[in-house]
């Protein structure tokens, strides 16, 4: 079916424009049939109608012959055709009715005839007119899904971004434990395994529910606290209104692989990852605190943080933010995004 | 042969521990948590080799490099550092990317056995190998300085913010701070290199100035100044320098 009938808005804008287009033709043939108004309405009114639909047929032409793939003589032969075609059987409708008409308004069979060369030329511009609206309308649309699409391939890249580093350190781990405590090795294996499974499973939807990032969130610090034993504690207080908002998959997580990587893993003592999660009025704020050495040669944020905000601006534009505060000794971000709003899924 | 590990990862120190522990010959005199204990302990103990963590707490691997006896043999160790890697890869030091087999380890060990014993490891200067190693655009935040006290070594950091200026010195550079100086092996270009070159202005061939310090310049001879910082020192400016420091103000 043509797109024009599954939006309202745009029927009744081409219904709109067909009523100058329909008076501009009935002044013509009137001046050009010397027709009285009413004979002008009771001809042109049906004839205005079926013109008004036939000229949506172009967009199944028009899709058939794509304007870059198509030779340009098959083109115009092709659409010449079409409209030499309609303006024929546009005549060959008015002509009858004229001719049924002429019954009750005498004369008009004759008088009509002398208006039907304008008649005919004007169906043929008015169609092929149609025709090139039609192409410019699905060129546009063409254009505006590729770049979904290339949004949408850009957010994929994004998110398959494990971290390599977190990877082999993890392998290490487990290579470190295997001689000394298997059954520990096992369990690292297991829970890398599950982190990385989740994250391919949350990674291919758009929005999940936020209790699902955090969820893996807390399997990837589990794996980490094997790695960093005492030196990496976590603390969480999250709302349970939180759990169900809809937020974009793995957008958590690479904050929290931040404040492990460029935070605790920089200190010596190492220290306390704080996660909040709070449900304001129509919004979900969520805050991550890590202590951090100021001086450390890689304490500042990395490719992490920048992927968040890309992913954000995305899906939400302005309606999200992601801010960062750094005091002396606490490195602090806080995400705050439309709650429950199911983000646009682009597919 | 001594040996010290270094690694702030307990669990990678015990994959360390359990190769070397089967390679005869092979003693562990210290193992080390972050880049001060392993300044301090390879000062004290000489090692034969030093494996030697690139991520750490307090001092990264470089910085360690930095301040230790360049006649040391050093074996990097890293999961995944690109930039680390490159570099290694450029100046030909070698790593062990964990994690390693036992295999490996004594590639890495029989390599060494084969150098002799007046080679410095890494071949070039430790400073060159951390500018390689810094992804473009970025710069270092820190200086790290040794000073050699009773009990042994003793490491400072210097806040880039806070160091006044640097003057060369032979295959020195002093470094000038809070009202002490700081005395490091390393050429005044590659300090010029991995520092902002909007905030150190190489000001002489000999000065490398801190932009926030200069209170004002006033003209010496026909083509030199002296730049006056706010301490009141005075600091020889070069024709170049001079043209740097007007660049550098009006842009």
């Amino acid at each position: 079916m043509h797109p024009i009938f599954q939006n309202w808005k745009a029927l009744a804008l081409y219904v709109a424009v067909w009523a100058p287009l329909g008076a501009m033709l009935g002044l013509l043939i009137s001046v050009a049939g010397e027709l009285s108004a009413a004979e002008t309405a009771a001809v042109i009114v049906p004839v205005v109608v079926v013109l008004a639909l036939v000229c949506l047929a172009p967009w199944y032409a028009c899709r058939a012959l794509p304007l870059k793939s198509t030779p340009a003589g098959r083109l115009l032969g092709q659409h010449l055709l079409a409209a030499i075609v309609v303006s024929g059987a546009v005549l060959f409708i008015s002509r009858a009715l004229a001719h049924t008409l002429s019954g009750m308004l005498t004369g008009l069979d004759d008088r009509f005839r002398s208006a039907s060369p304008v008649l005919a030329a004007m169906v043929a511009m008015i169609y092929l007119l149609s025709i090139a609206m039609h192409y410019v309308v699905i060129e546009a649309q063409t254009s505006r899904r590729s770049e979904l699409l290339a949004r949408e391939a850009q957010l994929r890249a994004l998110k398959a971004q494990v971290n390599p580093h977190f990877l082999f350190n993890s392998l290490n781990s487990i290579s470190a434990l295997t001689a000394a405590d298997a059954t520990r090795a096992r369990e690292m294996c297991i829970q890398l395994a599950d982190f990385l499974r989740t994250s391919l499973r949350l990674g291919e939807r758009a929005s999940i529910p936020f209790g699902e990032e955090m969820e893996l969130t807390r399997m990837y610090l589990s794996v980490e606290q094997v790695r960093f034993g005492q030196r990496l504690r976590v603390a969480i207080d999250i709302e349970p209104a939180c759990n169900e908002c809809q937020v974009p998959a793995l957008v958590v997580q690479p904050l929290v692989e931040n404040a492990v990587k460029h935070g605790i893993a920089l200190i010596d003592e190492g220290g306390e990852i704080l996660m909040l999660g709070r449900r304001l009025k129509d919004e979900l704020r969520f805050t991550i605190e890590n202590p951090y050495d100021p001086l450390a040669p890689s304490s500042r944020s990395g490719i992490g943080l920048v992927n968040v905000r890309q992913q954000l601006e995305a899906r939400y534009g302005n309606a999200a933010r992601l801010e960062v505060e750094a005091s002396p000794d606490v490195y602090r971000v806080t995400l705050t995004i439309p709650a429950g709003i199911r983000g646009k899924t682009t597919a | 042969m001594k040996a010290i590990i270094v690694d702030d990862e307990e669990l990678a120190r015990r994959v360390l521990r359990e190769y070397l522990g089967q390679e005869p010959g092979m003693e562990i005199v210290a193992e080390c948590a972050n880049g001060f204990e392993a300044v301090k302990a390879i000062a004290e103990h000489e090692p034969d080799v030093v494996f030697l963590d690139v991520q750490m707490p307090k001092l990264d691997g470089f910085e360690v490099l930095e301040l230790i006896d360049r006649r040391t043999a050093v074996i990097f160790t890293t999961a995944f550092d690109q930039y680390a890697m490159r570099a290694f890869d450029a100046a030909a030091v070698d790593y062990l990317l964990k994690p390693f087999g036992i295999d490996r380890l004594r590639a890495a060990l029989g390599k060494l056995d084969r150098r002799s014993k007046l080679d410095v490891n890494p071949a070039v200067a430790p400073a060159e190998l951390r500018n390689a190693a810094r992804p473009a655009g970025e710069y270092q935040e820190r200086i790290v300085v040794k000073e050699t006290v009773r009990e042994g070594a003793k490491v400072h950091v210097i806040p880039v913010g806070k160091l006044d200026y640097a003057e060369a010195q032979d295959d020195y550079v002093a470094l000038r701070s809070e009202g002490r100086t700081w005395l490091k092996q390393q050429t005044i270009s590659s300090l010029e290199a991995a520092l902002n070159p909007k905030r150190f202005i190489r000001i002489h061939r000999g000065f490398l100035v801190n932009i926030d310090r200069i209170a004002r310049i006033e003209p010496n001879t026909k083509d030199t100044w002296i730049a006056v910082l706010t301490d009141g020192a005075k600091i020889p400016v070069s024709r170049a320098g001079y043209t740097r420091f007007n660049s550098l103000i009006g842009g």
